[in-house]
């Protein structure tokens, strides 16, 4: 069983459209021993990374997934007809943003951390499916309540919340800019 | 929006900034004060400048720039009031409003980080992407209602009622067939332009059971229907878990 591990997971990682997981891994392969999946895993990154593969398989979302090399980024949009990249608008980044810090967290509270009313920018959000709504706030008006979803990490190339940028880096941040200014 | 000018000669613009939080950011960065020690007036003084110089206020959005400087206006005034005991006893009045900066400041900061790793994402490619419109570009699509529809397709209709109409009887069309026809032409020609597919029809009775198949086909969500703008063209698009379910069909 052991002998073709690594082939056998490739091919799962290969067709899968999500970020397949470890657990979906395990679930598949029964008698594999999870360690053995782990290690197969990391060869098989690892034997991706070498220059002679255009592809790749990152994690991502709390799972593995192929993804083209930045490289070859030109090519790819050209193939897929897409001329310019389709970035968020700084309004819904900051908005996401907030969402991410402050999570669960209503429409009214974004808005006063943001300062601007941010019911485009959530809904925005929405329809992209980068954050969702996770039940009511026992508050008057009983008003929504917001998380980011998975799709969200997967955006970002996170696998987790924890992965969000921390305060430290946040702060390394702020003192650059501070420097930078004088 | 019209264009501001600053005292040191270069031209800032109000609607660059996300919202009164980020101008009052900038302004501080710029005279390069302690945030936990800002001087309110000065500082009201620069934010008010960049109010003033626009001749009209757009309530829906400067209405939030508005409320800070009153904020700013109300902070100096309880800064300014004769109190019985010490200010610090009863804490700063311009505590609340540096938390929510500082507050802010730390989003604007993860923003930029995740900005980067966002760029990082857009150029590795996944599988189970859904290729826009050919042309498109970053528009944001937004998928049109069935009213939305129903409207476009009713106008159409009356347009072509008034012409001057020889019908000639003789094929019938079935709702499968129609179906069909439009999930080929969609596969094979890809998006398809609303408007102009409904002129090509040939008779009312074609472009009426070619409508119900349409609204069949997002009702069972195997296609979604797009506008880039109101008042623009709709175009009806494949959906990417169908092409995969046709493929293996």
């Amino acid at each position: 069983m052991t002998d073709d591990l690594k082939e056998t997971i490739e091919s799962l990682i290969f067709i899968s459209q999500d970020p397949l997981t470890p657990d979906r891994i395990q679930s598949v392969l029964e008698d594999a021993a999870a360690e053995d999946i782990r290690r197969a895993i990391d060869e098989l990154i690892l034997s991706y990374d070498s220059p002679e593969h255009g592809i790749r398989i990152i994690q991502t979302g709390g799972g593995y997934i192929f993804a083209t090399k930045p490289d070859h980024d030109r090519p790819v949009r050209r193939l897929l007809q897409i001329e310019r990249k389709n970035r968020l608008s700084s309004a819904a980044l900051e908005t996401l943003c907030t969402v991410a810090y402050h999570q669960p967290v209503t429409l009214a509270e974004i808005s006063a951390l943001r300062g601007v009313d941010s019911t485009t920018a959530l809904k925005t959000l929405l329809e992209k499916k980068l954050i969702r709504i996770v039940g009511r706030k026992k508050a008057p008006g009983n008003p929504l309540v917001y998380r980011t979803s998975e799709k969200f990490l997967q955006y970002f190339g996170l696998n987790s919340l924890d992965e969000l940028p921390s305060e430290e880096e946040i702060a390394k941040i702020l003192q650059e800019e501070k420097i930078s200014e004088l | 929006m019209s264009a501001i000018e600053t005292t040191e000669g270069y031209q800032v613009r109000l609607d660059i900034f996300e919202g009164p939080l980020d101008l009052l950011l900038f302004l501080i960065r710029k005279k390069k004060i302690e945030i936990h020690d800002i001087p309110i007036a000065a500082i009201t003084r620069d934010y008010l400048g960049y109010l003033d110089r626009k001749e009209q206020i757009n309530l829906d959005r400067e209405a939030e720039f508005l409320f800070v400087a009153a904020l700013l206006i109300y902070i100096k005034s309880q800064m300014l009031l004769p109190r019985e005991k010490d200010l610090d006893e009863e804490g700063d009045p311009r505590q609340l409003l540096v938390d929510r900066l500082l507050e802010y400041q730390k989003v604007k900061a993860a923003c930029s980080l995740l900005r980067e790793k966002e760029d990082d994402q857009l150029q590795q490619w996944k599988r189970g992407f859904l290729p826009p419109l050919p042309g498109g570009d970053e528009l944001d699509f937004t998928e049109v209602s069935l009213f939305d529809l129903a409207e476009s397709f009713f106008v159409m209709m009356k347009r072509r009622a008034g012409e001057d109409f020889r019908v000639i009887k003789g094929k019938n069309v079935s709702l499968e067939e129609k179906m069909k026809e439009i999930l080929a032409s969609l596969e094979k020609d890809g998006p398809l332009d609303f408007k102009e597919y409904f002129e090509r029809q040939e008779s009312l009775e074609e472009a009426l059971v070619s409508f119900f198949c349409l609204l069949d086909l997002i009702n069972s969500r195997t296609v979604v229907a797009v506008q880039a703008e109101i008042f623009q063209t709709i175009k009806v698009w494949l959906r990417k878990a169908s092409r995969r379910t046709h493929a293996h069909d």
